[in-house]
Parts: C-alpha cells; structure tokens; sequence
C-alpha cells in the first residue's frame, strides 16, 4: 500500500512537472513581429507558448501582468557574456585563439557561472550571440548562441556565424583586407564536400592555395570555410566606412554570402544598396561620434534612417559587461526618429532571423517561451523586468549585484562581513 | 638709484603677477526671455510645475508663478508641458584633450612619462574644434570641467570650461574657476609604471608616490612663505626661490586654490586617500568613479567629500566588479541626505545624456528601497557638479541673480524620450533643436561632402 501510494505521488509529481501551465495576464505584448500591441493573455506550458490571445485564457498558474508590458526576451546580438568576465584581466577572457582563425570556435569557453549572466537576464536579456575579439582579420572565429538560464551544460547552438573585421588599419592597406578576403572566399569556393571528409584531404587542397599557408590555416579553418558557402552561415563583418560597406555588398554577390553588417557607421550613405541585397545591420544607436576617419557620417539618427529604408536593423552596445543597455540605445532610437515596434524587433526577432534562431524572439503559439515582464516602458532606462522566463521557467533575479545592493542598506549596526 | 631699484623691482613684479591663460570668455548676445508655464526643476531640489522663469541680462532674474514683465522687448517661450532645468554640468570630461577622432597625433590626456607631473595643464592640450562640445551641448551640457587622464599618481590640472566652441581655449575657459589636480589611485598608475620596471608597481608604491610629492610640496611652500615674510629691502637684495611649475601646483592645492579631485574605485584606497589629505592639510573635492563608494558612504558624508559616479559601468577592470546600481542613491543619501552625489560622464557618449544616466541611478535607488525625488536627483547633474568644479555662486541651479544656463525640455528629463529643445549659456541662445541653431567646428566643414558640414547629431 505505501508503496502505491509512493508511487502514485512519483506519477503525480512526474504529472504535474510536465502538465502544469502558466498563464501571463492582461499584459499589453509587444510580440516582436511588425503589429500593434495589444491587451492579451500569453499561455505556456513547458518550455513553449501554447497561445497568445486577445481573450482571457485559463492555465494552472496565473502571473498578472495588468498594467504591465509584455516582450519576447531581449536577444543580444554582439557581446562576449560568457567568455568574458573582467576586461583588464586577460586570464578571464575568452574571446581569442592563437592557433585558430575562421575555425576558433568560443562556444567551449561559455563560463555559465559568470556574473555577466545574472546580470543581464535580470535586466531583460534571455539569450546572446557571443563573439571572439575582433582583432582587424578579414575572417576570424565563429559566435556561438546561447541562453542565459545559468544551465551548467550551456543551452545554445554553437558556431551560428563567421566574424570578420574590415576598415582602417594602422599598417597596411584596407586593400589588403580586401584582398585576402576575396582570396580566402575564392579558396572556400573551390572546396566540395570531398575536400572536407578528411584531414589529409583538406591538407592536399591547402597545398594548391598559397593563402592557407600563409595564413598558417588548420583544418577546422577550412571546414569554416566551406560551411561559410555551402551551408550560408551568417558572415557578421564589422567595418564602417561607406566605401567598404559596397566591397563587402560586391563580394557578397560575388559569393552569395549571407552578410551581417555590424557597427556600419556609415550605413546611412549607401542605405539603398543594402536594403536593396537585403543585409541586415548592427548599430550602436549611441555611437554619434567621429571615433576615426572610417566614421565621419555617424550621427545619431542611424537606427532610424536604416528602418525606413526598409533595412533589419539591431543593437549592439559599447560599453563592456552591461549588453543590457541596447534597450536604452533602443530608446534612444526612438526618441530619434524610429518606431517604436521596430525599436522592440531590433532587439528581439530580428535578431533571430538574422542568425536563424527560429523558435525564439517573437510571441506565438509554437515558439519557446521566453518572456520579459516589464513594470513599465522597456526602452526607457529607468524600468526594471518584474519577470524573466527563459524557456518557460520563471527564472530567478538575483544578482551579485542585488545581494552587495542589500547588504549595504542594512541598518543593523553590524560589520558588513556580518550582514 | 633706489627709485631706479624700485622701478626695476615693480617691473619685475608685473611679470610675475601676470596671469598667463586667463579666461578671455565673453557670452553670446543675451535675451530678456520670460518662460512661461513650465515645469521646473531647479537644481535646488525642488520640482515647480506650471512656473515662469524669467531671464535678462545673462542672469535669471525671477522664477515663480504668473511673472508679468511690462516690456515690449521680452521674448515669451510658451514652455508648457515642456520642462526646464539648469544647464548640465558634468565634472568629469575628456573633451579637448581626446577628441575625435580619437588618433595618436590629438591623443593628449596622459603625460604618462613620469608618475607625478603636477606641472601639466589639461588646458594646454585641448583641441578647440573637437566635434564633440556640441553632441555634448545637444545633451543640455552648458559647463564641463576637462581633467588629465589616470595613468599617473598626480597628474595634472584640470579645466572648467563653458560649452561654447570658440577658436582659443581662454575664450571658453570659464572665467575666474579654480583649477583642479587630478590624483588617481589603484590599477593605473601602477600597470603604466609597473609594466616599466619603475615605481609605483603596487598600491603600496602609488601612496608612497603621492606622500613623496606632498613633502615636497611643504618644504617648497616653506620657502615661498619664508621669502614672503621677508621685508622688501631683504627681497630686493635676496631672490626669490626658484619657480617650480610642478610645485607651483601642488603648493597651490595646500594653499585651498587648487581642488582635488581624485579618480579612485575602491572603499579602503579612498578612506586612506582621506589619511594622506589630512597628513598634509587638505581638502578633497571629489572622488571619481568610485564604484565601491557606497560601502563608505558615510566617511565621503563626515569628510563633506562627492562621489562622481556612473550609473551602472562595471568590470573592465578588477577594482570595478563590485557595482551596485544603487551607488549614486546610497552616497546621496548617506547620513540622512548630508552626502554629495554627482553623475559623471567620462565618455564622450555619456556626456550627450547625463539625463538619463540620473534616471537610471534614480530608479536603482528607489528600488533599493530609498524615496528620491526627480527633484532631487536633478541636483546630481546640475548644483552637485557645479559645487565640486567650484562655481556653485554663479551657476548649477536656477537661483534669482544666478547666470541664466538654462536648459529646455521637450518633456520629462528622466524619460529617454526627451531631448533638449533649446539651450541657454549665460542666457544666450546657444543651441535650438528646431532651428538647427548650433556651433559648428571647423573639423565639420566639408569635411564628407565639400558643399556641406558634416552631420554633427
């Protein structure tokens, strides 16, 4: 009998764990597709949203978000959460390979301990693309994707896109960059599935092309390589000069590149050629300043002169450790000239669209509940999430931050050691 | 003979006594403007909604409700629904000194060639057609204060400049501002010389560095005021102690003339800051950055010493990992609201929206449990500021006889939705959203397009 019974409880537990369904109420969603807001209901069960609905719907937990406004989770689309964890201590960074280029591949290197993540996820970021440094290759290593839930073994898909670096150099060319850039791709362009099944096979085609040998490239470089055309990984190529951005669109047709613009200062004087081969762009809508002769046309209505030339657009975000504040660039954005539903997809679907996360960034029946509950207006700085969801979890937001907040507003008369 | 002796000694006199970079500022044409229905927050603290601010001569005038003005030439701004505030200020600007672009040939805000180089001016560094005093004036900043950077234990004065381009830096140099030394404790200075084999290499090394100086600094004051108080037949017949640039500042700073203003992130490095000010006998004005300053909020309160502070940078180095988003609230409010808080900007970005940056740190504060005012918060980037740069009598705060640096509103300055319409300095017009009205630097002039300037927003 107790044993039934104690079997019963396991079935009753097991049961409940996996039927138990979450509704957010009332809420006004923005759902990160192009549509209006609305006054609805978001049911969950799972990991996934069962329905998104003006009317009222019925589930086992109900979370009020009355007055509240309801997002996709933000998805940081340029940080290094994860690889990274004090700036000026190299020991704690991840970001860069000595031996890999195209092939170095951060995903490994993810510290799902960091503070970062906490940080970030209570502030309204449920998943990030995170990038190797940038150190001015015309391709170097991959960016990995990955949730912020702190899991131990990461959540995430390694390797969604080749990084690259074109524009001012302090020695050299740009036409240099140029060029070995076009010679890399004319190598990966040459290479057919045979090529790759082996590492004798990659090493004889590497024989025929000069430039793997001078770029001392190793196997899993070439591999890059040829996802890169034949599997049309995401290319995020930062570079800023308008004159290199119609480079980029050149080789881009040349090789059929699925091409992702990042910081694209200049962006605005060749607007039309990019909307035109359909190139999505990452902006730092704060950066209005002339940082190099590569950035003169920066100015603070980017984000908004790329929307309405029907550009996709995203945020990045300078400041190191804090990949949260796109938002706050976001409503910047706005208060500059953009929409404020196409403020909210820079920061949510267009995201995923533009390195194929499909079931993330918008609010539909199907996709994976992540979810942000905001007291107030997301794009103004000032307002804090009152509920993260991450994969339909109702995630903890605690910080280091928080605990050192508490700890020294503590009135007990107590040595902070002992609070 | 003697007459000759006296004129000699008179003539030598005036050279001494001549001034050398003095502000040479003249304002733009002032208006006799009346403001009317706005909503005000001061810089004193206190939120004044539906009130009329009236200006004249440079100067405000009055603030109150229902201000009637008999004269024809007044200009009336309907400001309602809008709000008004004073000027910006931020105490903590590289402008000038790391323009953009920001290349090697115009990057001039570290003499990183000695650890104590008292003798540098951030003055004699700044490029006055850097483009971004006006993204900057486009963010309601009407005075900045330009400090040297922190790679060295002492280095340097720093500048209080009015935020309006002109062509030689004594004509923006705020007229009659004290100088300030800028110190820094911690990680820089020690990773510059350190990584040269050369002293200071630790924490310990920076502290011996600042005390070694300020020793100096007392014997050459001794000598100064030995000579001094000689009688005028002894000091025609004796020189006077070699000049010293170097410690022509530091004796300045034991003399009161000088604010200190210290750049420094962690708690027990700014409380034993505070040991080696009072070993030699002076004041500190602020500390900058100070991400740890809320666990020693109180000491900065007791000692009446600001914290200029970010909202929330964090991390690039170790002495920045403990941020609490709080940090501005809890040293504001330590000791019952006595506490000096200020938001900085040390970034050319952050400067065109110290507004939101006080939003930001407002509404980390109220969520920590505290009950501040926009009111309140406002005086973090307007009086506080100007407290710490020294100008607090004439500026900072919208006070009847104050200079007119006025900032208009198109809504609620803690909403990123807000932008400055129209900016006043010394009640000119010296920038206005609609218009377009606005400095433009030499820097801008064809420089994309020939027929055109460059897009400076």
């Amino acid at each position: 009998m107790i044993r039934i019974i104690y079997f019963l409880s396991l079935c009753f537990i097991s049961i409940s764990a996996i039927s138990q369904t979450i509704v957010i109420k009332g809420g006004e969603i923005h759902t990160g597709l192009n549509q209006e807001s609305f006054i609805g209901d978001i049911l969950i069960e799972g990991d996934t949203i069962l329905e998104v609905s003006t009317k009222p719907l019925k589930a086992d937990v109900v979370v009020d978000a009355s007055n509240k406004i309801v997002t996709p989770g933000v998805i940081a689309p340029d940080t290094q959460i994860g690889i990274l964890e004090i700036g000026a201590i190299s020991e704690t960074r991840d970001g860069d390979s000595n031996m890999y280029s195209m092939g170095f591949s951060v995903f490994d290197a993810i510290n799902p301990n960091s503070t970062l993540i906490p940080w970030n996820r209570s502030n309204g970021v449920t998943s990030a693309i995170t990038l190797p440094d940038f150190n001015w290759d015309p391709l170097s290593g991959m960016a990995s994707y990955f949730l912020l839930d702190g899991s131990l073994r990461v959540n995430g898909v390694p390797d969604v896109a080749l990084t690259g670096e074109i524009g001012a150099v302090s020695s050299g060319s740009r036409a240099e960059s140029l060029i070995l850039l076009k010679d890399l791709l004319e190598f990966a362009s040459t290479l057919d599935e045979k090529d790759i099944s082996s590492s004798k096979k990659i090493s004889e085609v590497m024989e025929d092309f000069e430039v793997a040998d001078l770029m001392e490239l190793q196997p899993r470089d070439v591999i890059a390589l040829y996802n890169l055309l034949n599997n049309k990984l995401p290319l995020v190529i930062k570079t800023n000069r308008a004159s290199d951005i119609l480079k980029l669109i050149d080789i881009k047709k040349l090789y059929g590149l699925n091409l992702i613009l990042m910081s694209a200062q200049e962006a605005e004087l060749v607007k039309g050629e990019i909307a035109e081969n359909n190139i999505p762009v990452i902006v730092n809508p704060f950066d209005n300043i002339p940082d190099s002769f590569d950035e003169l046309a920066s100015n603070i209505r980017i984000a908004a002169s790329l929307e309405e030339a029907g550009i996709k657009v995203m945020f990045s975000e300078s400041r190191t450790h804090n990949y949260h504040l796109i938002r706050q660039g976001a409503g910047n954005a706005v208060a500059n000239g953009m929409s404020y539903t196409g403020a909210i997809m820079a920061l949510t679907s267009n995201v995923a669209k533009s390195f194929n996360i499909a079931d993330r960034g918008i609010l539909k029946k199907g996709m994976k509940a992540d979810i942000v509950i905001w007291e107030d207006d997301p794009l103004e700085p000032a307002t804090f999430p009152t509920k993260v969801f991450i994969d339909g979890n109702d995630m903890d937001l605690t910080t280091r931050s928080s605990r050192l907040t508490e700890r020294y507003t503590d009135k007990r008369d107590l040595p902070n050691t002992y609070k | 003979m003697k007459k000759l002796f006296f004129v000699l000694f008179s003539l030598i006199i005036n050279v001494d006594t001549f001034a050398a970079f003095e502000s040479t500022y003249e304002p733009l044409q002032s208006e006799k403007i009346l403001f009317i229905n706005g909503n005000i927050l001061d810089g004193e603290g206190n939120e004044l909604l539906d009130t009329d601010l009236l200006i004249a001569d440079g100067k405000i005038i009055a603030i109150g409700k229902g201000i009637s003005v008999d004269d024809k030439d007044v200009k009336i701004i309907d400001a309602k629904n809008k709000w008004i505030t004073p000027g910006i200020i931020d105490i903590h600007s590289h402008m000038g000194v790391y323009p953009a672009p920001s290349v090697r040939t115009s990057s001039d805000g570290n003499e990183a060639t000695s650890p104590v180089t008292a003798e540098v001016w951030a003055e004699h560094s700044m490029w006055v057609q850097d483009p971004q005093y006006a993204l900057a004036l486009k963010g309601g900043i009407t005075t900045f204060h330009v400090l040297p950077g922190s790679a060295n234990l002492i280095g340097g004065r720093g500048v209080t400049v009015k935020n309006l381009q002109r062509n030689t830096i004594q004509s923006m140099k705020y007229p009659d501002a004290k100088h300030s030394l800028k110190m820094a404790c911690g990680e820089n200075p020690k990773r510059v010389y350190g990584n040269r084999g050369q002293a200071p290499s630790t924490r310990m090394g920076n502290f011996a560095g600042y005390r070694k100086a300020w020793i100096e600094a007392e014997n050459y004051l001794n000598k100064l005021e030995a000579y001094d108080s000689k009688s005028d037949e002894e000091k025609m017949v004796e020189s006077p102690p070699k000049r010293d640039l170097r410690l022509d500042t530091l004796s300045d700073v034991l003399k009161d003339e000088i604010l200190v203003h210290i750049h420094c992130y962690r708690a027990e490095e700014m409380a034993l800051m505070i040991d080696v000010a009072k070993e030699f006998n002076y004041k500190i004005t602020a500390f900058h950055h100070g991400v740890e300053a809320y666990k020693i909020a109180d000491l900065l309160a007791d000692n009446g010493i600001c914290g200029a502070l970010w909202a929330d940078w964090w991390g690039f180095k170790h002495e920045a990992y403990d941020m609490v988003q709080a940090n501005i609230a809890i040293v504001d409010q330590a000791r019952g609201g006595k506490g000096c808080a200020i938001v900085h900007s040390d970034d050319e970005r952050g400067i065109q929206r110290l507004n939101q940056e006080a939003a930001k740190a407002r509404a980390a504060g109220n969520k920590a449990g505290y009950d501040i005012s926009k009111a309140r918060a406002m005086n973090w980037i307007t009086s506080n500021p100007a407290k710490a740069a020294g100008i607090y009598d004439e500026t900072g705060s919208l006070v009847a006889g104050k200079n007119a640096d006025v900032v208009l509103w198109s809504g609620d300055p803690f909403s990123v939705y807000s932008l400055a319409e129209q900016v006043f300095i010394d009640g000119a017009l010296a920038f206005d959203r609609n218009t377009g009205f606005g400095p433009v630097s030499d820097f801008d002039v064809g420089i994309v397009d020939p027929r055109e300037d460059r897009v400076n927003d």
